[in-house]
C-alpha cells in the first residue's frame, strides 16, 4: 500500500501551515535556518528544556554503530550527532555531516573544529532527496529534526535507502504525536504560544518559530510515518515514543 | 511497564557522567580499566524491566548505555529488590553472590571489575543537578547517597572484594537500617508526586477552561 500522506499530488505543498509551490519551499526552509543558525544550539536547550539531548542520546544507541562504520548525519545542522559518532566510528570510521543549509553547516563546522572532532568527519552540503553519495555505501542514517523540513520525504527516505548498504539501518527523530490527549493540549499550547515568543526573544525571530510549530503539527503521526519507512523499502521497521510520543524515533533496516 | 526510552537515557547520561568525574579523580584507574576494553557488563533488572549496560572503551572510559546489540562479556540479573538489597548491604560483594542475583557469562571479568570500581569515590550529585537543575537533582543525589555511601562510609573497614569472597565462603547480609533511610524518602518522594498530580490536575482545568475560550 502506498501512503498518500506527504504525496506531492499538485504542485504545491505544506510550509507550516501554509501551502507553498512545491519548488518555493527549500527556499523558505532556507530562509527558516539561515535566520536561527548562530542561535540554533541555545534555542534547542530552552525550547525542549535540555531534553533534546536524551532523545539524541537514545537514538545514538539505537543505532549500535561499531568502531570502522561509516555514518551519514543528513539535515545535521550544527552537528550534535556528528560529533558522538565521531568517536563511536573511530579513527578507522568515518562520518559525514550533511545539510541543505551552509549557514547551519558552518556552525557546526566551527563547533566540529573546537571539540577538535574534524579528523574523520566530512561535512557536505547536500539535499536529502538527492543523496551525492554512492550506492550501498553508508551502515547507517540519521536524520534528526530534519525529515519534516523536507520537501518530498518519500522522495527523501527513498535516497536514504539507496546510498545504505544492506542490512544498513536508518533513524528518523522527528516530533511525532503525544499520546495522551492531556500532553497533547498542554504541548500545543506551548509551541504555539511559547515557543514564538521565546523565538522572538532570544533571536528576534518569532516567524521562524511559528514555522517549527507548525511543521511539528503537520508531520506525520507514528503510524504513518512508519508506513512511509516501509513503502520505501525497509524492513523490521519499528518506532519508539519518546517523552510520551512529543518526539519518536523511527528505524528501518535495508534488506 | 514500558519505560520512557528519554528518561532511561537520563539515568545512563547521569552514571555515566558520575562515573567519569569519579575516574578522573582516581588516577590508576583508567588505565586499569582500558585494559578490561571491550568488556560489556549487562545489568538486567527485572520488575520493574530496565537493562543497563557498562561498556568500557579504549581509552578505559565507562559508557552507560540501555540498549546494546552485542553479546555482554557478563550479565548480572535480578529483581530490583535483590539489587537494592546488594546496593544497601554491608558486604555488597557477598551480597551478589548469595542474593537472588544471577551472574552469567564471564565473572573473573566481574570480579577484576569490581575490585577496580570499588575503590571510586562516585559524586551522584553534580551530574544530575547539571542535567535536572538544582532541586530534583539535589534530592535525587541525597536518595541514592543514602543507599550508597552510607553503607560504605560504615563498613570500610569490613568490605571485601568480590575476589576475596569467593575464595573464602560466603554469608547472607543481614537487611541493614539504609534500606529503612531509602524506604524513608522513597515515601516522601511519594507524597511529593501526589502533590505534583494535583497540581497537575488544576493546570488541566486550566487548559481546558482557555481552550474552551478560544474556541
Ligand atoms: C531542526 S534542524 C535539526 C538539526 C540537527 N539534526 C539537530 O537535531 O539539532 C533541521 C535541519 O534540516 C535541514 N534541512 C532542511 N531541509 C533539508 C533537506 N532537504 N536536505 C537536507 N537538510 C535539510 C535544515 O537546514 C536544518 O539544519
Amino acid at each position: 500500500m502506498m501512503s498518500t500522506h506527504d504525496k506531492v499530488t499538485d504542485d504545491t505543498t505544506d510550509f507550516g501551515f501554509e501551502r507553498v509551490k512545491t519548488g518555493e519551499k527549500a527556499g523558505r526552509v532556507r530562509e527558516v535556518f539561515d535566520s536561527v543558525a548562530a542561535r540554533y544550539d541555545v534555542m534547542n536547550d530552552l525550547m525542549s528544556g535540555g531534553m533534546h539531548r536524551l532523545w539524541k542520546r537514545f537514538t545514538i544507541e539505537l543505532s549500535a554503530v561499531r568502531p570502522g562504520q561509516t555514518v551519514l548525519d543528513i539535515a545535521g545542522g550544527t552537528g550534535d550527532l556528528a560529533a558522538k559518532f565521531s568517536k563511536l566510528v573511530g579513527a578507522d570510521g568515518h562520518v559525514v555531516l550533511a545539510d541543505i543549509n551552509s549557514a547551519m553547516l558552518s556552525v557546526g563546522r566551527d563547533r566540529l573544529i573546537d571539540k577538535g572532532a574534524l579528523s574523520n568527519i566530512s561535512v557536505v552540503q547536500a539535499d536529502a532527496q538527492y543523496l551525492p553519495f554512492e550506492d550501498n555505501s553508508i551502515d547507517c542514517i540519521t536524520i534528526a529534526f530534519g525529515l519534516r523540513n523536507v520537501t518530498d520525504k518519500n522522495k527523501a527516505l527513498a535516497s536514504m535507502h539507496r546510498v545504505l548498504k544492506p542490512g544498513g539501518r536508518l533513524l528518523v527523530l522527528e516530533f511525532s504525536k503525544p499520546v495522551s490527549p492531556l500532553l497533547s493540549k498542554i504541548y500545543d499550547t506551548y509551541s504555539f504560544s511559547a515557543l514564538p515568543v521565546m523565538g522572538k526573544i532570544i533571536t528576534d525571530d518569532s516567524d521562524s518559530y511559528r514555522y517549527l510549530a507548525e511543521s511539528i503539527r503537520k508531520h506525520p503521526d507514528q503510524d504513518t510515518l512508519l508506513n512511509m519507512v516501509e513503502d520505501a523499502g525497509f524492513v523490521d521497521c519499528r518506532y519508539h515514543n519518546m517523552t510520551g510520543g512529543i518526539v519518536a524515533v523511527h528505524r528501518g533496516i535495508k534488506g | 511497564m514500558q519505560h520512557d526510552p528519554a528518561v532511561i537515557a537520563g539515568v545512563c547520561l547521569v552514571a555515566e557522567a558520575a562515573i567519569a568525574r569519579a575516574i578522573a579523580l582516581s588516577p590508576g584507574t583508567a588505565p586499569q580499566l582500558a585494559q578490561l576494553h571491550p568488556v560489556e557488563l549487562a545489568i538486567a533488572c527485572t520488575n520493574p524491566t530496565i537493562d543497563v549496560f557498562l561498556v568500557i572503551n579504549g581509552d578505559g572510559e565507562i559508557n552507560v548505555s540501555s540498549y546494546r546489540e552485542t553479546e555482554p562479556t557478563v550479565c548480572i540479573s535480578g529483581s530490583s529488590s535483590a539489587f537494592l538489597k546488594v546496593a544497601s548491604a554491608s558486604d555488597p560483594a557477598a551480597a551478589l553472590i548469595n542474593g537472588n542475583i544471577k551472574i552469567t557469562g564471564d565473572t573473573a571479568v566481574l570480579m577484576t571489575l569490581q575490585n577496580v570500581l570499588s575503590d571510586l569515590n562516585i559524586d551522584w550529585e553534580a551530574p544530575m543537578v547539571d542535567l535536572l537543575g538544582p532541586i530534583v537533582g539535589h534530592q535525587l543525589a541525597n536518595l541514592i547517597r543514602g543507599l550508597t555511601t552510607a553503607s560504605k562510609v560504615a563498613h570500610q573497614s569490613a568490605r571485601r572484594q568480590l575476589s576475596e569472597f569467593i575464595l573464602e565462603e560466603g554469608r547472607l547480609s543481614p537487611p541493614r537500617a539504609e534500606l529503612d533511610d531509602f524506604l524513608g524518602s522513597v515515601d516522601d518522594m511519594v507524597l511529593r508526586v501526589d502533590r505534583a498530580e494535583s497540581r497537575l490536575k488544576r493546570l488541566k482545568n486550566r487548559v481546558d477552561l482557555l481552550s474552551g475560550a478560544s474556541a
